[in-house]
């Protein structure tokens, strides 16, 4: 029983950390620019196809395929930026997210066109069978998921405490006008942040793509990392993170305890909780009002 | 001023004329003209079973190309107009209402999915059209009256054939139900219920999931937990592969066995080694035997749609349509709705060439339903594991 309950746990932690990632994607395009990119989900979608064709039709091998796939996610966030966002870098903040959508239909659509909308199943390097270490049960796949995840999370607080270019970045986000006279250069700030977002929702993509097969409708993950995201504080990159393992965990626990049923709307239940009692998430600040 | 008025109010009149006459019910079926007949189809093209709803589809099309290029049955050519309804019930509602209504079809013909179906049913019977062999073998098609009729046997006879080849054959006792939470999922899984009480057993644990749900790790904790030795999946294709790769990374090594919704190489090619051992039940030979109607059938698919592998998804879809056009040759020239149905009920031990008989007539609403058998994943291949079966009549209690 307790082992059945921990490999719950682990698996629920495994789904977690892709969560973590997606809603890391989401925050840090938010924190710096104001933008709510609602093609976040898409990102891991299409990096699920980039991967898939880079392993079964060229044949590439794993790892070659892994970070090429990263950086390839980076590149079609850059693109994304100077496509769609900014060209209406001057329009209420509401029609660029807009665009946004716009941009996820595109996307899916072009995803099914070039693909078709059947289900394909994604290769991994992980296998899936259980490990035991004492009451610990669970899977490589699991392990190398978490792993995984916890180094590029890992990576990324390195990169935004130690370098002069994270450095930027956070001025950036803190106060636009006050970077640009510091001598940064914002808009290259900008589409940096669009690349890194989208290359971690690739590594998202990569890692979840093999755990739930591949389709144009992978997107629709976005939504459950978004609350992911407003449950950790919207704009805080640890909430993100904590936000995004909680509900992979609940996920699971709510399934295992109760039904399918109440496993989705988990999520949301948490979510209205969560924010009837500290409206801005677990780790947002609260709004200030200056008087 | 005045005069504008009542020029205006002149032409509204006539406008209200011409609308109003418009309207009025032509003579003759709607869907039917002298060169050709119209059929509507409400499929699942890119949702969460869209192998089934893009197969079924190019193997209606396969046969009507054919009989189409040959002059059509009695000088009428018949034409298939597809819409997707994502395997999504509201959006099939909407694209049925354009079906009937602007499109005007004669039938609904072969319209997938159970839940789906359902929710189009009243307005289909509301609106006099004929639903025609669905893609969906739930019971609940055999007790719906005079405007729906199927082809195959039931998800509920599937279940009872389940049931009793475990414990009779395997002699297992400890069986769980993993169903989807709808009415698809809810029929095989209520008939097997039933069916359980009969043998003097109940299921082990009965858990659900919601269509189109991707994880089903808490399932299987569940499943491991009441210690079943044999698992019936009310499922399609994404479900059986993943629950059982999550089962295995879990230690259990279960029997799995699903009704004819499961049966097709998509499953094997998702699950991989561990969908080795699962059975199936099928309710129509295997798109590689021999025989003159499955040669007719290779030879259709490879002509109109060389793109798609032969399978049991597309070959039920050309077996309904075959099975149409037969009840077309039947009913002759004067071609209604009532006559169509009464064709198709017409239809009596009927072999199209592959050693199984269709035959409707008073209260049977579905043409082969007592035929099936079991299959099972070896090497990668459904293969035949038993023969022919006649089935009992199932029915939900």
């Amino acid at each position: 029983m307790v082992e059945i309950l921990t490999s719950q746990v682990v698996s629920g932690l495994a789904t977690g950390c892709v969560y973590a990632l997606i809603a890391l994607g989401f925050v840090l395009i938010f924190k710096a620019t104001d933008v709510v990119n609602f093609a976040q989900g898409e990102f891991v979608m299409v990096s699920g196809f980039i991967s898939y064709t880079l392993l079964v039709w060229f044949g590439l091998p794993y790892w070659i395929v892994l970070f090429a796939t990263i950086a390839l996610s980076g590149l079609m966030g850059v693109g994304l930026e100077r496509l769609v966002v900014r060209p209406i870098m001057d329009a209420p903040i509401f029609s660029i997210v807009i665009a946004t959508i716009g941009a996820s239909t595109v996307l899916r659509s072009f995803a099914g066109i070039i693909y078709g909308y059947d289900v394909l199943p994604l290769p991994t390097i992980f296998s899936k069978d259980p490990i035991h270490l004492g009451v610990l049960s669970f899977t490589a796949m699991d392990a190398g998921v978490i792993g995984f995840s916890l180094a590029i999370m890992l990576a990324l607080y390195l990169f935004f405490k130690l370098t002069k270019t994270g450095m930027a970045m956070r001025a950036t986000a803190q106060s636009q006008t006050a970077a640009r006279l510091m001598g940064v250069s914002v808009t290259r700030i900008f589409s940096l942040t669009w690349a890194i977002s989208a290359a971690v929702g690739g590594v998202a993509g990569v890692l979840i793509a093999p755990i739930i097969y591949l389709d144009p409708n992978l997107g629709f993950i976005g939504v459950k990392a978004f609350a992911g995201a407003i449950l950790g504080g919207f704009g805080s990159i640890p909430g993100a993170i904590v936000g995004g393992m909680l509900l992979g965990v609940l996920e699971n626990l709510s399934g295992y305890f109760f039904n399918a049923g109440i496993k989705q709307v988990s999520t949301y239940i948490l979510l209205i909780l969560v924010l009837v009692v500290r409206p801005s998430g677990l780790f947002g600040a609260a709004p200030v009002r200056k008087v | 001023m005045n005069r504008l008025l009542g020029s205006f109010g002149v032409l509204s009149a006539l406008v209200g004329l011409l609308v109003l006459g418009g309207s009025v019910p032509a003579r003759g079926e709607d869907g039917v003209t002298d060169k050709e007949v119209v059929l509507g189809a409400g499929l699942d093209l890119t949702g969460a079973v869209a192998n089934w709803g893009v197969n079924i589809k190019g193997g209606m099309e396969a046969v009507f190309n054919r009989v189409n290029e040959a002059g059509g049955v009695h000088g009428r050519k018949i034409r298939l107009i597809a819409y997707d309804h994502v395997y999504q019930p509201p959006k099939a509602v909407t694209n049925a209402k354009r079906l009937v209504e602007r499109d005007k079809v004669f039938a609904m013909m072969g319209h997938l999915g159970t839940p789906t179906t359902k929710a189009v049913k009243d307005y289909l019977e509301e609106k006099q059209v004929p639903n025609i062999f669905p893609a969906t073998l739930a019971s609940l098609w055999t007790t719906s009256g005079k405007w729906h009729i199927g082809d195959l046997a039931t998800y509920v006879d599937q279940t009872w054939l389940m049931i009793d080849y475990l414990v009779k054959d395997r002699k297992i006792r400890k069986i769980a139900s993993f169903y989807q939470d709808d009415e698809y999922g809810l029929d095989g899984h209520l008939g097997g219920k039933a069916r359980l009480k009969h043998h003097d057993l109940t299921y082990v644990a009965e858990v659900d999931y919601k269509r189109a749900d991707i994880d089903f790790s808490s399932q299987a904790a569940k499943l491991k937990e009441s210690g079943a030795q044999a698992v019936i999946l009310q499922a399609v294709y994404r479900e059986p592969p993943r629950l059982a790769e999550q089962c295995h990374a879990i230690g259990y090594h279960p029997l799995f066995i699903g009704p004819s919704p499961i049966v097709l190489d998509k499953t094997i090619e998702l699950g991989g080694k561990h969908v080795e051992g699962v059975i199936g039940v099928e309710v129509y030979p295997l798109p590689t035997e021999p025989g003159p109607f499955l040669d007719l059938y290779r030879a259709d698919m490879k002509k109109y749609f060389p793109n798609l592998a032969l399978d049991t998804t597309n070959l039920y879809g050309y077996q309904k349509a075959a099975l149409f056009v037969e009840a077309l040759q039947r009913n002759g020239r004067n071609l209604t709705r009532d006559s169509l149905l009464k064709s198709i009920e017409s239809i009596k031990d009927w072999d199209p060439g592959w050693g199984l008989k269709y035959s409707y007539g008073g209260d049977s609403r579905r043409g082969m339903s007592r035929s099936a058998r079991l299959v099972v994943v070896k090497d990668g291949k459904w293969t035949k594991l038993s023969d022919w079966m006649e089935l009992q009549e199932g029915g939900r209690k």
